[in-house]
């Protein structure tokens, strides 16, 4: 008689969540109430603020809030979800360019999608992979996010400023209207 | 007991299964069969189903039995399984192992230090190589952490795992404490834990740099040369940070001699340990950036720095003290804590009656 080999994931005793179904979008963003969920990495505030701002003066949405993560390398806890989502329209987060912070800004946005507050999450170029891999832990294969290079920190505010206008009709996209997957 | 060797095909086959399935850290594992675990499971009074530690952002677990795969696979005996699970609870009561730590590109390594007469019980070495491997327990158990890491919370190198280079050796820092040549009481005695106590006390690290100190019998310039390797710009990266020492016993006995308890050592480090100002604005890491969670950064205004230090180390808890190694050379190692040690200790569960095999 032989015996098995064991599994060492446990995965076998682990329940799937549903799939994502992402929030309703307008179609459009004017007027909408923004919140930007900074992380607290260096520049993030600045990158979303300039976000904010050019959301504002060219895609027409109205009030833009700022709230901060009191933890970057991990996702917020339901009920900071619930209360943003409470307070506003539509969420943009990050910046995720760490290995904890950007897994934690994918999970926040499949978070708020689930929550019914459509988001838009903002991950350097090198960490897609980890970023991919938490869309699939969070049972939302595919999920698209933004991308920008490498790094973020150390980057003047003229650089940020740049980079923000980049990245601003993309996320004004994203916001507005569902997005076909990328491939999983 | 098998009347023949083993089958050295059979055994290959068996550990190439594995590979394929992704469950190994680079090196050969041992396939582990339910009888093997359960040999595991007799040395611990904790169920089977137990979760020992749930990453909800990851969406995984692990269970009592998911360890004890996971430590047979590692090369552990089944009598080590009661240090594993207390090494497993004394990492993750460290700040930074119960956040996205394991996901950093800072790429940690926990630091496992036992004590107790378990350590003589279990062969664990104390003495002579403490960081350089050759000893079952010294080496099975923290790689345990690390299959535990990969396989039950899915945590691999290059997806949830974003380290950018880590540390030599990452998953083997483990070993007793000296307390037979360390003048002062055992490490888990000094976190509060009865003398005599088993005990596991863990910490993230991200490096480990030796002082080699056999020049001078004056106890302040043996501290000075210490706190030269401990306050090195490039690895302050918040406003303060947590060192700790792994003395070897010539040195903690020397400074023993000299009326230093581990207090005082700690206490001269957090008041001696520093940069000046015109050090860190040489390195870029004279400021503190702007809602970044307390880290550094280059300050941006012109100005001539002067020469005021800037102490590291906010008080005894920055600095775990520990004595290993051999007492043949006056060699010890600094080693730099990730997060925030918990300045606690982890009882190890007392072994239980021996089990007869069944198969």
């Amino acid at each position: 008689m032989t015996n098995a080999i064991m599994d060492p994931t446990g995965q076998a005793e682990s329940q799937a969540a549903s799939r994502l179904t992402l929030a309703q979008r307008r179609g459009d963003i004017s007027g909408t109430t923004v919140v930007l969920l900074e992380n607290g990495k260096q520049n993030a505030r600045l990158f979303l603020e300039d976000v904010g701002a050019l959301l504002r003066d060219e895609h027409g949405v109205g009030e833009v809030k700022v709230r901060h993560k009191a933890v970057f390398s991990t996702a917020e806890p339901p009920e900071v979800i619930d209360a943003i989502g409470a307070e506003c329209d539509v969420v943009v987060t990050g910046v995720g360019d760490c290995g904890s912070c950007s897994a934690a800004a994918i999970a926040d946005g499949v978070q708020f999608e689930r929550h019914g507050t459509p988001a838009a999450v903002i991950c350097s170029e090198a960490f897609v992979a980890t970023a991919d891999a938490m869309a699939q832990v969070q049972d939302a294969p595919g999920y698209r996010y933004v991308t920008t290079p490498h790094p973020v920190a150390g980057l003047s505010p003229r650089q940020v400023q740049e980079r923000a206008g980049q990245v601003a009709g993309q996320i004004a996209q994203l916001l507005a209207a569902a997005q076909a997957r990328t491939a999983a | 007991m098998a009347a023949v060797a083993p089958d050295p095909d059979v055994a290959r086959d068996a550990i190439e299964y594995c590979y394929e399935q992704g469950w190994t850290d680079g090196l050969p594992v041992v396939p582990a069969s339910e009888p093997l675990v359960d040999r595991f499971l007799a040395c611990t009074g904790r169920a089977p189903d137990e979760v020992l530690w749930r990453m909800d952002h990851l969406g995984r677990e692990c269970t009592v039995r998911t360890a004890a795969i996971n430590a047979a696979m590692a090369g552990c005996l089944p009598q080590y399984f009661p240090v594993v699970l207390a090494a497993w609870e004394a990492v993750m009561r460290d700040r930074a192992a119960k956040g996205g730590g394991w996901q950093s590109t800072s790429g940690p390594a926990p630091l496992i230090v036992v004590n107790g007469p378990v350590r003589h019980e279990l062969g664990f070495n104390c003495t002579g190589g403490v960081f350089a491997g050759g000893f079952r327990p010294n080496a099975t158990v923290p790689r345990t952490l690390g299959l535990m890491l990969r396989n039950a919370f899915g945590v691999q190198p290059h997806v949830f795992d974003q380290t950018t280079q880590g540390l030599p050796g990452r998953w083997s820092i483990c070993f007793g404490e000296n307390e037979e040549e360390s003048p002062w009481e055992p490490l888990a005695v000094s976190t509060g834990l009865p003398e005599g106590t088993n005990a596991v006390s863990a910490t993230l690290t991200r490096t480990c740099e030796f002082v080699d100190n056999r020049h001078t019998q004056d106890p302040e310039q043996l501290l000075w040369d210490f706190a030269d390797t401990m306050v090195r710009s490039g690895s302050l990266i918040f406003r303060s940070q947590s060192v700790g020492v792994v003395f070897c016993p010539e040195h903690a006995q020397m400074l023993a001699a000299a009326g230093y308890t581990r207090d005082h050592v700690k206490d001269w480090f957090v008041e001696h340990c520093g940069l000046t100002e015109s050090a860190l604005r040489r390195a870029g890491k004279d400021a503190m950036s702007e809602g970044g969670q307390g880290v550094r950064s280059a300050s941006p205004e012109p100005r001539v720095p002067g020469d005021q230090l800037t102490r590291i180390l906010t008080g005894r808890e920055d600095v775990p003290i520990v004595v290993a190694g051999a007492r043949n050379a006056a060699i010890s190692m600094v080693f730099r804590v990730f997060g925030q040690w918990s300045n606690s200790s982890v009882a190890i569960e007392p072994a239980r009656a021996p089990v007869v095999a069944v198969n």
